[in-house]
């Protein structure tokens, strides 16, 4: 450890990154134990009387099958959530909190670029998501069988991981990219929360409103679960947008950040 | 292998519309310790920031060891130390921890030189550095400048939070650098803090140099203070004509003078009478300094 920007950014992380996984297990996990309670009948009856506008916005038109419930529930909001606010707070302390700090100068004045400062400490921040999702997928697996969540094979699991590794990772590139760039946290946190928002906004509510329905597919919610990969497996056009963003994000923000004053 | 270790040529930076340095030229010399000094605010932060390439000027070039610091700040960083006088690092590691990171990013810093320093200095590596004072937090940033054994030292106010002691420490390692032709460029505000260790001091003000001395030089044009006690009376006109002697008075057997430049025409001239006291106080940069200092100044306010 303590060799490069990489494992120091995952070593000075760790507790954080500890509480973080706590977090997306026990909440991850303890939605998914809720399973019994919905694959009953009662519950089924109950949700047939539900507007069917009121199920689309909350996206549980398909929650009575185990994927569509883990989709709607973990995958799609719970866990999701949680991990896009990790990565908000996480992409924003990379370069614009440890600035604002007054910290980023000390590593800036030893012979490290700033590219590889930025890029290093980018991909640790990628691998603790990663992390975060293992966590998660091993929590799942072992209360799947004891709760009747079947079903779902491995390779839909991963899928469903890659989704969400990507829906993560592209929250993070915002506000990494936001702070690398103007070198503001609080910017780099708003940045993040404002597609978190709108995100939320276009995938469940605005397609409510007729003729308003294509927003859904400028949401990184839909990206994350619209073609439900825990039944279908990748959806590659999706994985494709969240990794053009990611870049896109990474790049213009490190390019900002190579060029202008890091602030004292 | 070039003579002058930093050299910069009518260097500008402009923060929206405040101006951080006004056409900037410095020259410091390979194996000398330069000591910048200036009130806060004159620039000299913006400066060492501007070597390190962590700023990049509005015009003007740098050369550092010979290297433009925005082409090639990596292998120049690689040559140089910094630190600064308010060094800021995330409390929740140890000392140990983080000199060991940051050797790492010099390609690896031995454990014994780490625990030579510290020990040097008196600091406990094994605390976490929230938990340190201020001055012991400062302690790391000296380890972490010198540990590698830069060609330059850049520091910026580096002994701001040092006790006595351990300012002469600093001033004992910063001239042991340069006695191996190393380089110490410091800041500083306070005169009295660079006069025991620099040999010469540039003088920063508005962003721009106002003057460059020899420590040596401004001692020897610095007024010492000067009281004989004589064992009787003395004639004022005996003393009035020596080289030097300003501000003379004599009460009775009391001689008060100030004296500029040597001291021996004056001693000779008082080893005419009995001499029962004598003392000659040490010149008083910070004084002068700041009378310079002002003087430049309203040449440059009315300019």
């Amino acid at each position: 450890m303590l060799r490069d920007p990489l494992t120091k950014w995952l070593w000075d992380g760790r507790r954080s990154l500890l509480g973080w996984a706590l977090a997306v297990v026990v909440l991850g996990a303890g939605y998914a134990a809720f399973w019994p309670t919905i694959d009953s009948p009662a519950m089924r009856d109950a949700l047939a009387n539900y507007p069917e506008a009121l199920l689309e916005a909350l996206n549980y038109t398909d929650i009575a099958t185990p994927d569509g419930y883990l989709s709607a529930t973990v995958y799609g909001l719970v866990v999701a959530i949680l991990l896009l606010v990790y990565g908000i707070g996480a992409g924003a302390r990379t370069i614009a909190g440890d600035e604002e700090a007054g910290t980023l100068d000390l590593v800036l004045a030893h012979p490290v670029s700033r590219l590889r400062v930025a890029l290093q400490r980018f991909g640790a921040l990628v691998i603790s998501i990663v992390l975060l999702n293992l966590a998660l997928l091993v929590s799942l697996l072992a209360i799947s069988g004891p709760v009747g969540l079947d079903g779902i094979t491995l390779g839909e699991y991963a899928a469903m991981h890659t989704h969400l590794v990507l829906f993560a990772a592209l929250f993070a590139a915002v506000s990494y990219g936001v702070g690398a760039a103007f070198g503001s946290r609080a910017a780099a946190i708003a940045a993040g929360a404002a597609v978190a928002f709108l995100g939320y906004l276009a995938n469940g509510v605005l397609p409510q409103v007729d003729g308003l329905e294509w927003t859904r597919n400028l949401s990184p919610f839909h990206w994350l679960t619209g073609g439900n990969p825990l039944r279908n497996g990748i959806q590659a056009g999706d994985l494709l947008i969240m990794l053009g963003l990611i870049v896109l994000l990474v790049v213009l923000g490190t390019w900002r950040f190579e060029r202008r004053d890091v602030a004292v | 292998m070039t003579d002058i270790a930093i050299r910069t040529q009518g260097l500008v930076k402009t923060y929206g519309k405040t101006r951080g340095l006004a056409g900037l030229a410095l020259e410091v010399q390979t194996g000398e310790v330069y000591g910048f000094l200036g009130p806060n605010g004159a620039g000299k932060t913006t400066t060492i920031r501007l070597l390190l390439d962590l700023i990049r000027p509005t015009s003007g070039s740098a050369q550092v060891l010979g290297i433009d610091p925005q082409v090639e700040g990596v292998a120049l960083r690689a040559r140089t130390g910094y630190l600064a006088g308010d060094f800021l690092v995330d409390g929740r590691q140890t000392g140990r921890q983080l000199l060991t990171y940051l050797g790492n990013l010099r390609g690896g810093v031995s454990k014994d030189r780490i625990g030579a320093l510290a020990e040097r200095l008196d600091l406990d590596l094994d605390r976490k550095i929230k938990g340190l004072s201020r001055g012991n937090r400062q302690k790391i940033g000296v380890v972490q400048a010198f540990m590698h054994d830069p060609e330059l030292l850049i520091l910026d106010e580096p002994t701001s939070g040092l006790d006595p002691f351990l300012q002469q420490e600093f001033a004992k390692m910063a001239r042991e650098a340069t006695a191996d032709g190393r380089t110490v460029f410091m800041s500083s505000h306070i005169m009295s803090e660079v006069q025991q260790v620099a040999d010469r001091v540039g003088i920063i003000r508005e962003g721009k140099l106002v003057t460059v001395e020899r420590v040596e030089d401004l001692r020897e044009r610095s007024m010492r203070k000067v009281v004989i006690q004589f064992a009787a009376p003395v004639p004022a006109e005996e003393f009035a004509s020596v080289p030097g002697v300003r501000d003379l008075t004599i009460d009775g057997a009391v001689l008060r003078c100030r004296l500029d430049g040597m001291a021996d025409t004056l001693v000779k001239a008082a080893a005419r009478h009995t001499v029962v006291t004598l003392s000659i106080e040490e010149a008083d940069l910070e004084e002068l300094f700041f009378h310079h200092y002002a003087n430049h100044g309203e040449a440059g306010d009315a300019a």
